[in-house]
């Protein structure tokens, strides 16, 4: 954790937060890295808890935050002075133009009203809503209003910025290219940002690090790579014959498995290779017809995060 | 070509923070307000009072002999006072058109998330929201008043230019303040307790009706001054008189009550605003 957080934009630590009598965050600790960082957890995990305690809406039962080395709590208007956060929910103000809301946007966010202006129109290109500038908001289709949010929360070029359910109501197209715009604002543009999902395959596809939420606790954090690395304890196999013993004795000796569209991913306990795989197989009279070191996904290590077990 | 090919600059340039922050709030709502015809229509027909009383001036100067201006003229002060009897009504229309959206606009269409994740507190945000109506319904009473007193003072000098009435600035200055404050902070205060501008618009004036015609019947019943208690237009009536000096039986109450009653919705509205606007933080 000390390494981890030495570089780190944003830290927690002991972090709880709670409405009333509801505890939403429940003593959590951990940092957000420099780089695209995917925030994890089912409705309710205490995500957005999270992020509106940085942005300082929200003050902390106990423990600490910290952004850029700042208190959010004591010093709110610094550290959203850093921020960009594109909300979840619909956000515009009604009879504005896409160009007066964001170069507003930049305005609020301390920027001269010149400069408010000009960066207005380049962001608004940026997200490709350049011909679409001159319209008021209120018009655009749900496509549009993501990218409007997208570009309100870029225009002062934050430090850091929150995306919270980003591609919240796109179609399938729509949804790959806010994908590839806010690959390419942390790839080309080098800026952090932290991504509050619950759909996994965004998460995997923007972020390099992710930080698991359930029941308002940390289930899991890291880099995905080495969440989902190899491992000798994963396999693919797929058998020839009824598989119901195989599985059964697999079961019988503490593994685990999965059901694929092509065969079964088997989790070995410590210390147990492919062999058992092998005399398992010869004991239950099947075949072993294809075996590979298999990698966990990313799903595996959410489900595992969240108590979810797979089948045994 | 892909979308994002398109870039655009990087922004280094941060400043001190702004020390004014919520003057862009106003700013940008007042242009929004006043691109409107319709509403520019209404803001022009709250100075026909203004017109109507400078009409009268001059021509009770220019025709009337020096005996009969004396009588046609209200004494002292009360002239300012009569005209802001005018203007009490069309700042709550003017108000109601121009600010019931102020903040019900925003809860709706989440626009209050784009205020309060930026470097804004919430205070920033209730002044800038608050400076909408304030520079309004100054503009169609503090800035006119000022206007028919330099009128008074030119067309008739013996009975305005004496040191018994150089206090009306001041008055005015008060009076304007009181009215606008009163009428900006009620229906700020409702327009955060709704979503929609036009429940938050008929919520403001259908109370104001509805207290006055409260004042009407309680005062009838009981033949108790006090009534006026109940009213927000009776409330800054009663200040006005004291201001300007216009005795009015149904008003005989002494100005401190009103000023009391005043103090404390303002209060009041303060108070729901507050709980409002850290409410839609925290539920969002």
């Amino acid at each position: 954790m000390a390494e981890m957080t030495a570089a780190a934009l944003v830290e927690f630590q002991d972090l709880a937060v709670s409405y009333g009598p509801v505890q939403a965050l429940v003593s959590v600790s951990g940092a957000f890295l420099p780089g695209p960082t995917g925030l994890l957890g089912p409705n309710g995990a205490g995500k957005t808890t999270l992020l509106k305690t940085l942005l300082g809406f929200l003050t902390p039962d106990a423990g600490r935050i910290s952004a850029f080395g700042l208190d959010p709590i004591s010093q709110p208007l610094e550290v959203r002075r850093r921020i960009g956060y594109m909300p979840e929910v619909d956000c515009h103000l009604p009879g504005m133009t896409a160009s007066a809301f964001v170069a507003f946007a930049g305005e609020l966010s301390g920027m001269p009203r010149d400069e408010a202006i000009s960066r207005a129109h380049e962001v608004l290109y940026y997200v490709g809503l350049g011909e679409a500038r001159y319209r008021t908001v209120d018009t655009y289709s749900t496509g549009m209003k993501q990218r409007v949010k997208l570009a309100q929360a870029l225009v002062h070029d934050p430090d850091l910025l929150l995306l919270d359910e980003p591609t919240n109501g796109l179609d399938p197209e729509g949804r790959t290219e806010m994908l590839d715009l806010i690959r390419d604002i942390s790839a080309r543009r080098q800026m952090s940002l932290i991504l509050c999902s619950h759909l996994l395959r965004d998460v995997e596809a923007v972020c390099e690090n992710v930080i698991v939420f359930n029941l308002g606790k940390v289930a899991a954090q890291g880099a995905i790579a080495e969440l989902t690395g190899p491992r000798r304890s994963v396999f693919e196999v797929r058998v020839k014959g009824d598989p119901a013993g195989f599985l059964t004795d697999l079961k019988d000796h503490g593994c685990e498995w999965t059901e694929g569209e092509d065969g079964y991913r088997v989790f070995l306990t410590d210390g147990q290779g492919p062999e058992l795989l092998f005399r398992t197989a010869r004991e239950c009279g099947v075949q072993v017809r294809h075996l590979r070191p298999g990698t966990q996904s990313l799903e595996d290590v959410f489900l595992s995060a969240l108590g979810h077990q797979v089948q045994a | 070509m892909p979308i994002y090919d398109q870039t655009y600059r990087k922004y280094e340039a941060r400043g001190p923070m702004r020390s004014v922050r919520f003057w862009p709030i106003t700013r940008e709502a007042l242009r929004l307000l006043l691109a409107k015809k319709a509403f520019l229509a209404l803001w022009a027909a709250c100075w026909l009072p203004f017109i109507g009383f400078v009409i009268y001036l001059w021509g009770v100067t220019q025709f009337a002999q020096a005996p009969q201006v004396a009588e046609m003229l209200p004494s002292g002060a009360q002239v300012f006072g009569r005209y802001f009897h005018f203007q009490i009504l069309l700042v709550f229309i003017l108000s109601t058109f121009g600010g019931a959206g102020l903040i019900a606009n925003d809860l709706r269409t989440g626009g209050i998330l784009v205020y309060l994740s930026r470097p804004l507190t919430r205070r920033d945000y209730v002044a800038g929201k608050l400076g909408v109506l304030l520079g309004l319904d100054l503009s169609v009473t503090l800035v006119p008043a000022l206007l028919l007193y330099l009128v008074a003072l030119g067309l008739a000098p013996d009975r305005y230019l004496v040191w018994s009435l150089a206090y009306v600035p001041l008055a005015i200055t008060a009076y304007a303040l009181t009215l606008s404050l009163s009428a900006s902070l009620l229906l700020l205060a409702i327009s955060a307790l709704s979503r929609s501008a036009r429940v938050a618009g008929i919520g403001f004036f259908g109370l104001i009706i509805a207290l006055d015609i409260v004042r009407g019947v309680v005062g009838a019943i009981y033949r108790w001054p006090g009534a006026i208690l109940l009213s927000l237009q009776a409330n800054v009536q009663a200040i006005d008189n004291a201001l300007f000096g216009i005795e009015e039986r149904a008003y005989s109450i002494h100005w401190a009550y009103p000023a009391v009653v005043l103090t404390v919705l303002g209060l009041a509205c303060l108070l729901i605003l507050r709980t409002r606007v850290r409410a839609v933080e925290i539920v969002r």
